[in-house]
């Protein structure tokens, strides 16, 4: 049985259906695939994974058990983790704020007035997060809009895996980066795979995705349009499946030069 | 991700002394050291600055802005303004001395319904602006005329004099000399400093001013945070018209008149953020200060209420001017 | 080490040059014995800088020494309570003040009392019993009379259209609830009746102190009474409201308009004969006399609890003339 299941997902906004009856789901320690074109439904459907958006029809499981009830909040707590392309970062806060939001440890402030968050603890954290994950970061204690790209990234990165996810869900993480960081990047995902990670890479370049996946699903116009072994499949056929067979050679050849 | 040829150099004492203020104090150095040179500048000045009942008298008259300035840091933190905090002060002397004068009900009945009338005014703000999504400009503008409307119609425009002796003591008693506005301001603000800084409410307030998005992806309930922001806001706002109240003995329903603005510039010099995400009790409460150690001085130097208007936009400008400086140059290092 | 003491230098050099700034606008800094202290609604306003001059000129000539101070506003009532207290701190020997309304400066009016400074009220503002439910007791409170104001409005308006007139009047009146505004409007509605019982008056309403108000009711009055004889306004600036409205309507010169205050504003435009008359208050005088009887007060000699300074009606001819011994303080 797959960890994560999500089976015939609907949903519209308005008069317009992003999602019909789509499918797929990731085991622990698979890194899979979700590529389509532009409002193929990706975002959409990963966000509904995560609970900012409703389904309006089908279900998802973790463990056979459905989440669909569950808030953001809760469903980050059993595991389900998503680094968003913008980062989703509040940047005037520090690093630990950011890695901690939603999830703060407390502790009493002189032992009877309750609720204060410990800051220590949090800063103690976030500094050993960011140097198992290599990062080299001027200071912890300045706002993450001081950071560079790669160093905002990587922040995002440990507040995903602060809390031992089970399934991490990564949105275009390699778009605005460059060579040598996007390689540490598919480093980092072939590392949460060994340690039995489920992993969903969202992304436009193929090649990235085709080097470091097990499976790829292939969304278009909302439904679930191929599921592919990664290692039995090649560029030609995840680009057919992504624009529907039309103009595939010259779709294909585009691809594999860029 | 991959380590950046970023020379870490040590920081200077200043930057020092500037990191120790902000982590230990939730306070920006530099409104402190004007507060403090203002302070100095006015005992060379004035004969009379240096003294405890100046200063007495000093903190009672900033009690009332500095509890606003507190209601407009919190929403102003989260991203949001309420413009209707002054209005919103005048109602609620009103509906106390009301409650307490014209219907002869306990003097705590009067002192519920006032801090109700303004949790309740806040309440409605809130709501408006995350369920019926109008801007929090229009609705808290439409609140201010609301409120004051409403005050002057309780009141029939006049003021509600005679208190009874209760109340009285809120804004006149003096246990151990200290005027009580100044006891109950100063209670406020530890509390509401305490929450800003140290809870995770806090935390949330300034992660919503920040970034709505990432606040919302990381599971807080923000329209929900949001309707409590402005609640408590009103409800400052409702114990500033309180303490105003019981200070003259009267519900005045023309009290707190563009009080709003005052008190979004203490926010804004203590350090606020105007859009949102950073925000700092102690920092608003310097920044109150700063504008009350000015007018006091001016005012015992006799100087013209024109020229301390003036003083205080320069005050204004002068404080962003110098938080501005700091950020593009902490951006730049 | 350098680089904190450049920082500070440049805060303090700041915040050394805006109060710099602002004294070259204020008075003495230093306070000496014996000061009187004071307290103003706003300056900006053409009355109440008058009443401020008489003060100021008053001090001068008993050789006082004396501070004065004004809010921004005149609905800044915490405000000026504040400032109010601070005078305080500089422990004047009397406080002279304009309040704001009946209520907003009594905390700081007590503390005076109890620091033995005389209290005095300046143009009428506080009201006499909640002054004793405060226990506050003020020395004397000094002011043009309202209601005699009124009634000599009465007086031009019947010597203008005759004891045996018949027809309709209307009554600007201040801010609902004011009662200033309320003394002169009764004031010249009493007096009215007396002298000319045939002049009615067919609506009394508020203007709220505003030229626009009291020009649009003005116009929505003589829709309903085009033959309206004459109108009396609370204050000059509603008159000049009620003027426009008049000639607007192609009636200039059949409506006597009336008002108080003899701003320079209704000076003028009694001069070029557009409004008929103005009641005028002689706050110089008011300020000058103020200061003159707390002088004798602090003399130890008796001052009458309410000192009431004369008005004058101001119209063409008087101004024209010029003879009039009391025009020197209208300013």
């Amino acid at each position: 049985m797959s960890l994560l299941v999500l089976s015939n997902i609907s949903k519209s906004f308005g008069p317009v259906n992003v999602l019909h009856h789509a499918n797929m789901s990731v085991d622990a320690g698979e890194v899979v695939g979700l590529v389509g074109d532009n409002g193929a439904g990706k975002s959409t459907l990963m966000k509904i994974i995560t609970g900012i958006y409703k389904a309006d029809a089908g279900d998802i499981t973790l463990d056979g058990q459905s989440i669909l009830h569950l808030d953001p909040g809760e469903r980050r707590a059993m595991g389900i983790e998503m680094i968003y392309q913008d980062l989703a970062l509040a940047k005037q806060q520090d690093v630990a704020s950011n890695i901690f939001l939603g999830r703060e440890p407390v502790k009493s402030f002189l032992g009877i007035i309750p609720g204060m968050v410990d800051k220590r603890t949090m800063d103690r954290k976030a500094q050993e997060m960011i140097d198992r994950l290599g990062a080299n970061l001027p200071a912890i204690n300045r706002p993450v809009g001081t950071f560079s790209g790669g160093q905002q990234q990587t922040i995002a990165i440990a507040r995903a895996l602060t809390f031992d996810p089970r399934v991490v869900i990564m949105d275009e993480p390699t778009a605005a980066l460059a060579v040598r960081e996007v390689q540490s990047v598919l480093d980092l995902i072939r590392q949460l795979k060994k340690q039995g990670i489920a992993v969903i890479l969202i992304s436009h370049r193929l090649n990235d995705v085709l080097s470091v996946t097990d499976r790829i699903v292939v969304l278009r116009h909302g439904r679930t349009e191929a599921n592919l072994t990664t290692s039995q499949t090649t560029m030609t056929k995840v680009v057919s499946a992504i624009v529907g067979g039309d103009d595939m050679e010259a779709a294909a050849a585009h691809e594999s030069a860029g | 991700m991959s380590p950046q040829p970023n020379a870490v150099t040590k920081p200077g004492l200043w930057r020092r002394a500037q990191i120790k203020s902000e982590e230990r104090l939730h306070v920006r150095l530099e409104s402190l050291l004007v507060l403090i040179g203002l302070g100095v500048i006015m005992s060379f000045l004035s004969p009379y600055f240096l003294s405890v009942s100046n200063f007495l008298n000093i903190l009672l008259a900033t009690s009332t802005i500095g509890v606003l300035a507190i209601a407009a840091t919190f929403v102003l933190g989260s991203g949001g303004l309420d413009l209707s905090l002054g209005s919103v002060m005048g109602l609620s002397g009103v509906a106390g001395a009301f409650v307490a004068v014209n219907l002869g009900l306990p003097s705590a009945l009067g002192v519920a319904a006032g801090i109700g009338a303004g949790a309740a005014a806040g309440y409605i703000n809130g709501k408006l602006v995350t369920r019926a999504f109008v801007p929090a400009f229009i609705v808290t503008l439409g609140m201010m005329g609301l409120a004051r409307g409403l005050a002057l119609v309780i009141s029939d425009g006049r003021v509600i004099y005679g208190l009874p002796s209760a109340l009285l003591y809120l804004g006149q008693g003096r246990p151990f000399g200290i005027p009580m506005p100044v006891i109950i301001f100063f209670t406020v603000v530890l509390i509401t400093h305490y929450i800003l800084a140290f809870t995770r409410f806090g935390r949330y307030t300034l992660a919503i001013g920040d970034n709505e998005n990432a606040a919302r992806t990381a599971g807080i309930d923000v329209a929900t945070h949001r309707v409590i922001l402005y609640t408590l806001s009103g409800g400052l706002a409702g114990l500033a018209g309180m303490l105003f109240m019981a200070r003259i003995n009267s519900g005045d329903p023309t009290a707190g008149i563009s009080y709003e603005l005052t008190a979004i510039t203490a926010a804004i010099i203590g350090g606020t953020n105007l859009f949102g995400g950073r925000g700092s009790i102690l920092g608003a409460v310097i920044g109150a200060l700063i504008m009350g150690v000015l007018q006091n001085g001016l005012n015992l130097l006799a100087v013209q209420s024109y020229y301390q208007i003036m003083a205080i936009g320069a005050v204004l400008i002068f404080a962003v001017f110098i938080d501005q400086y700091q950020i593009r140059k902490a951006a730049d290092t | 080490m350098l680089r904190i003491a450049k920082k500070i230098n440049r805060f303090t050099a700041t915040a050394a040059v805006a109060v710099a700034l602002t004294l070259g606008g204020g008075s003495a800094a230093f306070a000496q014995d014996g000061e009187y202290a004071i307290l103003m609604k706003t300056l900006a306003n053409p009355f109440w800088g008058a009443m401020g001059l008489g003060v100021e000129e008053g001090a001068a000539e008993a050789g006082v020494a004396y501070f004065i101070q004004a809010v921004e506003s005149d609905q800044a009532a915490e405000s000026q309570l504040n400032v109010c207290n601070t005078m305080l701190e500089r422990k004047p020997v009397a406080m002279i003040t304009a309040a704001i309304n009946s209520t907003n400066l009594l905390p700081c009016l007590k503390a005076a009392q109890e620091s033995g400074i005389k209290v005095v009220d300046l143009d009428g503002n506080l009201d006499p019993d909640i002054l004793a439910a405060e226990g506050i007791e003020i020395t004397f409170r000094i002011g043009s009379d309202n209601v005699a104001a009124g009634a000599q409005g009465a007086d031009y308006m019947v010597s203008q259209l005759g004891a045996d007139a018949v027809g309709a009047i209307l009554v600007i009146e201040g801010l609902s609830g004011n009662i200033t505004g309320q003394k002169r409007a009764s004031g010249f509605a009493d007096r009215l009746a007396e002298l000319a019982p045939g002049l009615e008056i067919v609506a009394s309403l508020p203007g709220d102190w505003d030229r626009g108000k009291a020009a649009t009711i003005t116009n929505d009055i003589m829709i309903r009474n085009p033959n309206l004889l004459g109108i009396f306004a609370a204050n000059d600036g509603m008159a000049l409201g009620a003027v426009e409205s008049v000639f607007a309507a192609g009636k200039g010169g059949d409506v006597v308009i009336i008002g108080v205050d003899g701003n320079s504003d209704a000076v003028k435009s009694i001069k070029s004969g557009r409004l008929s008359a103005s009641v005028a208050q002689l706050p110089y005088l008011v300020g000058k006399q103020a200061v003159e009887n707390v002088q004798r007060a602090l003399a130890g000699e008796d001052v009458p609890s309410n000192v009431d300074v004369p008005t004058m009606v101001l119209t063409q001819e008087i101004l024209a003339a010029g003879t009039e011994p009391m025009l020197e303080f209208v300013k």
